[in-house]
């Protein structure tokens, strides 16, 4: 069930700090979606401190879903999607699974936003009308199919249903344009399925490109996605997103991610990779791309 | 004078040949956008476009590389969330045509982009579903699009998003909504699928293509009429707008 206490004001920490609040072993959502707003600099940091054994949960998980299979933050990932936009499957996503060190249970899009969904309002379960039919419905890699899904008939229409079990995540944690210091989420763009993952985790993680006065949130409140009183921590995280998109402040860095894919084929590249642009820190990490990332920022009336 | 083109502008221009005017269609990135876009610029001036991510009845005026990228939100009618966009909208019954591709298409148009192999231990591991099961379930039509290629055109090692599953009336008979499969297009060949057993079928050739190169090029037998017309070949003005007006900068047709 979600967490029934309210903090009364989200506490603002460190990058390092949230990080280090994710135990190993436990269940984490982390907000990406395609080519926008992935947590790349909490997925780097998590490689840093070496956590391991992750459950991880997620709907359309882009790059970061990726950077964590190579890192061996994640051991087992109950998603829709397990590749790269562009590119298709994630090349470590991919080696881990086919080596047999990380599992899969796979959803789609609509099932895994609905238990997302499900687990944010506090109910056991959702329905879908997608999944029947499929090897989704029919096979499973470590649940048990009784614990994937539930096939019925409606007591009401008799029709065919698919229910899908809700789930809360223990840890939440999405990458965003703005918050407040009270906790209200500002998001940009098309909200994808970040604010469903983030309600229905018990400790919810926000990590802003700016952290803003609740002045500004409150001249407009049609805007807050996620309202304060649901928020527990604040991280201020400038860039966040790179090299995915951040809608106003900067565009993605498909030169990069492209680099990224074709080093990582192979288990040295991913060394590589992970050795030069993870290893470094966050802050070498923002000094070493300083160049990209003035090509990079979004022309405002655009966007990106 | 015959107009040069590539196999991806061929599939591209084919696909938004099908699109009708006013239908609402679900767009995955690369060829789908093209199609559509490109529709929405010929011979479907009405058609909306949706994608997953929570951008609706977009008129964006740089192509999106991502189902869900910044480009999308310039001009969009309504940007909101999955629920929205694969709830609402497709599973509400909204959607005429959703676009999907797979690594493996069979001969009902059930299609595979999950695993190669066996799914507990696969021989190669693909990206998965996304929204791909929730279009193949849910739209009111689906456009399969695909390169022609023997080891794409085999019975499916896992069903990742149903197409017409056994054939005949079993989508109604597994829950499902919607038509299904609809077209399958290639840079060879159109199926479409027969009425009753809804078995893929050859439906036009592309210039210059014969009967004999499209069978060798797969592992299951369609339904090949005696005589199959010829697709028309793509028009100067089709191309122009294309390469000028919707991919100028060349991202997916890599001029």
């Amino acid at each position: 069930m979600c967490v029934w206490y309210n903090r009364p004001v989200p506490k603002q920490i460190s990058l390092k700090e949230a990080a280090k609040l994710i135990p190993s072993w436990s269940s984490v959502f982390i907000g990406g979606f395609a080519h926008i707003r992935a947590g790349m600099s909490f997925s780097r940091e998590l490689i840093r401190q070496g956590t391991h054994d992750l459950h991880f949960v997620s709907s359309g998980p882009t790059v970061h879903t990726d950077l964590l299979a190579g890192g061996n933050v994640v051991s087992r990932m109950e998603v829709a999607y397990g590749g790269i936009e562009t590119i298709g499957p994630g090349p470590n996503i991919r080696r881990r699974v086919e080596q047999g060190d990380l599992l899969i249970e796979d959803y789609t899009n609509l099932s895994m936003t609905m238990r997302l969904y499900g687990g944010a309002i506090g109910v056991p379960f959702m329905p879908v009308k997608s999944i029947l039919g499929s090897d989704i419905e029919t096979k499973t890699t470590f649940r048990r199919k009784a614990e994937k899904l539930a096939l019925v008939e409606c007591p009401f229409t008799g029709e065919l249903v698919c229910l899908v079990p809700s789930i809360n995540p223990d840890f939440g944690v999405i990458q965003v344009q703005r918050v407040d210091t009270e906790g209200n989420v500002q998001i940009d763009d098309a909200l994808t399925s970040d604010v469903d993952g983030l309600k229905a985790s018990d400790v919810k993680i926000v990590l802003a490109e700016e952290i803003v006065s609740p002045t500004v949130t409150r001249r407009d409140p049609k805007k807050t996605a996620v309202p304060g009183l649901m928020v527990d921590y604040i991280v201020h995280a400038p860039w966040g997103a790179w090299p995915t998109a951040m809608y106003n402040f900067y565009d993605y860095d498909q030169e990069h991610i492209e680099y990224y894919a074709d080093l990582c084929k192979t288990e040295e590249g991913w060394d590589e990779y992970k050795k030069e642009w993870v290893d470094i820190g966050e802050e070498a990490l923002m000094k070493k791309i300083a160049d990209r990332r003035e090509k990079l920022k979004a022309r405002k009336g655009l966007g990106y | 004078m015959k107009n040069k083109y590539t196999n991806q502008e061929l599939m591209a221009i084919c696909g938004a040949r099908l699109i009708w005017d006013e239908a609402i269609v679900f767009a995955g990135t690369g060829l789908p956008v093209l199609a559509s876009m490109l529709a929405q610029n010929t011979n479907a001036k009405n058609a909306k476009i949706v994608y997953e991510g929570g951008n609706i009845d977009t008129k964006n005026r740089d192509l999106p590389r991502s189902v869900s990228d910044p480009r999308l939100m310039h001009n969009a009618a309504a940007v909101l969330d999955v629920r929205a966009t694969l709830g609402e909208l497709l599973q509400g019954g909204y959607v005429d045509i959703g676009f999907i591709g797979g690594a493996q298409i069979d001969r009902f148009g059930n299609v595979n982009s999950t695993v190669i192999g066996n799914y507990r231990r696969p021989k190669i591991r693909l990206p998965g579903s996304g929204g791909a099961n929730d279009i193949a379930s849910l739209a009111k039509n689906t456009f399969i699009i695909s390169l022609h290629e023997k080891r794409k055109f085999v019975k499916c090692d896992y069903i990742t998003s149903p197409g017409h599953l056994k054939g005949g009336k079993s989508r109604a008979k597994f829950g499902l909504r919607g038509n299904g499969p609809k077209y399958i297009i290639t840079d060879l060949c159109i199926f479409d699928f027969e009425t009753r057993s809804k078995k893929a079928r050859i439906k036009s050739l592309h210039p210059g293509v014969t009967k004999r190169m499209v069978l060798r090029a797969m592992r299951w037998r369609p339904i090949v009429p005696w005589k199959i017309p010829v697709t028309k070949a793509p028009t100067k003005e089709e191309l122009r707008i294309l390469r000028e007006k919707v991919d100028p900068k060349g991202v997916y047709l890599k001029v």
